[in-house]
């Protein structure tokens, strides 16, 4: 189930997690509550945002030596 | 779980802010162009962004908190709205609107989500927390 949680506490601050979407999806399917509530100022990206189609996309690191 | 994102809070919507005062008890008093404050800027904390001292007590709408003495002024700048009130303990706004008006802009975007989801046909819950409101939106 994709799911959008809008968090917003007392002070007025606003959060958005996303849950349940995979790759690239996340970002465009919430950017209306983006561009509802006003402007993003910083964005987290989980592990869940590297997978396609629930395939785990591995990233490997040159390292040297 | 796929990002997270932080987002600066700005008021678009004028029916969702009405709808907010409503929800918190308060008056939209539509097209009142003065709002009620201490009638000088006495504070060492900068203006707000865009707001001359020369515009403070004058406003496009107003909102009226019934406990407070003083009021809150709804600035139309840009496309979007800009609130200004004076914080002084004696005005009595600030134990209902909260610091820097966070509990109306709570409602505001409480109020602001609940529209759209319904328009899109989402599926919204809200579950008060500790110190926040979360909303959650089925999209399938």
């Amino acid at each position: 189930m994709k799911q959008i949680f809008i968090d917003v506490s007392d002070d007025g601050e606003v959060r958005i997690e996303t849950k349940g979407f995979s790759g690239k999806d996340c970002i465009e399917e919430s950017q209306f509550v983006k561009d509802l509530l006003g402007n993003e100022i910083a964005r987290a990206l989980v592990p869940a945002f590297y997978m396609r189609n629930k395939e785990k996309v591995k990233r490997h690191i040159p390292l040297c030596g | 779980m796929s990002h997270i994102s932080k987002i600066e809070l700005e008021i678009k919507d004028l029916d969702a802010l009405k709808n907010a005062c409503k929800r918190l008890g308060f008056h939209f008093m539509t097209n009142q162009k003065q709002y009620t404050w201490y009638g000088k800027w006495i504070s060492q904390e900068p203006l707000p962004i865009g707001i001359t001292e020369d515009e403070l007590g004058f406003c496009t709408h107003c909102i009226h908190v019934p406990q407070a003495v003083f009021e809150i002024g709804v600035v139309r700048k840009d496309n979007k709205y800009t609130l200004l009130w004076d914080s002084w303990v004696g005005g009595g706004l600030q134990m209902y609107i909260g610091k820097d008006a966070g509990i109306l802009k709570q409602a505001y975007a409480i109020e602001s989500v609940k529209k759209t989801a319904k328009l899109k046909g989402f599926r919204m819950t809200e579950k008060k927390m500790d110190k926040k409101v979360r909303i959650s939106l089925c999209i399938s």
